[in-house]
């Protein structure tokens, strides 16, 4: 049943693409929301964070259970290490970002503090690693 | 003139030494080439996909892609660690039948060991 269900690991593939397009739709709307002081794609970007966030967790449980049983957890190094480590990164940051918006819009004042947009910058740029290295072990992005 | 003797002994010594040693690495060199025992994994793909050896032949591969491989048997017969670029991972067929395997990172890449008595 096991083999049936993680053949081929394709889910980890599959639900990548989730976490990656709803965070970076999130940074954007609330740089602009930030920029255009519009509260609607501030809410935007609320909840495009939190799906994102929400999203994390089966990307980072099959990406572990294609570690432990594709490669039966054995010492991992170069790009694959790599992949690991940043997107353990990644989905701290993603989650970090979304837990400082969550915090802000529960606080009397409501105001999101500006040292979110910096870290969402590098959200951001560990995210895109991140993905370009997982396209490289896919065999989706060509090396050289 | 003794001397002039011994070195004619010396010098037909040495031509029957090298003539001796030519027609050992002739006999050498005319002796069928070993068969292609070594499996080339590069752009996705191993090569050759399917090889055909005797029972007790060592199989193996090379990792010449720039992206990380496994070699891993569906009957688990053998399974290789992670092999990085120019990694390589040897398994020796003691029995005889067919061994399908496939790179357990990209389940796409797959090959297959034919071992005959």
């Amino acid at each position: 049943m096991t083999s049936i269900i993680f053949a081929k690991h394709a889910q980890h593939v599959v639900l990548i693409h989730f976490p990656i397009a709803l965070f970076l739709t999130a940074v954007a709307f609330d740089y602009y929301a930030q920029w255009a002081k519009d509260k609607g794609v501030a809410s935007a970007a609320y909840l495009n964070l939190l799906l994102a966030a929400a999203t994390t967790v089966p990307v980072l449980t099959t990406g572990l259970a294609a570690w432990a049983w594709a490669l039966e957890g054995q010492r991992l190094k170069g790009t694959l290490l790599m992949h690991l480590v940043l997107g353990i990164a990644s989905s701290v940051l993603i989650c970090v970002t979304y837990w400082i918006h969550w915090r802000a819009r529960r606080s009397p004042t409501g105001t999101l503090p500006t040292y979110r947009l910096p870290l969402e910058a590098v959200g951001v740029l560990v995210v895109a690693l991140t993905g370009h290295l997982g396209g490289i072990l896919s065999g989706v992005n060509v090396t050289g | 003139m003794k001397s002039k003797a011994t070195t004619y002994v010396f010098l037909a010594a040495a031509i029957a030494l090298y003539c001796l040693a030519k027609a050992a690495a002739v006999a050498v060199s005319a002796q069928p080439a070993p068969a292609a025992r070594d499996i080339k994994i590069d752009n996705f793909t191993f090569g050759p996909a399917e090889l055909t050896v005797p029972v007790g032949t060592t199989v193996m591969w090379a990792n010449r892609d720039d992206i990380p491989h496994t070699v891993v048997s569906t009957d688990k017969a053998f399974k290789s660690k992670v092999l990085d670029t120019d990694e390589k991972f040897s398994f020796t067929f003691s029995t005889p039948g067919t061994f399908p395997y496939f790179c357990s990172i990209h389940p796409k890449m797959t090959g297959k060991v034919v071992v005959q008595k």
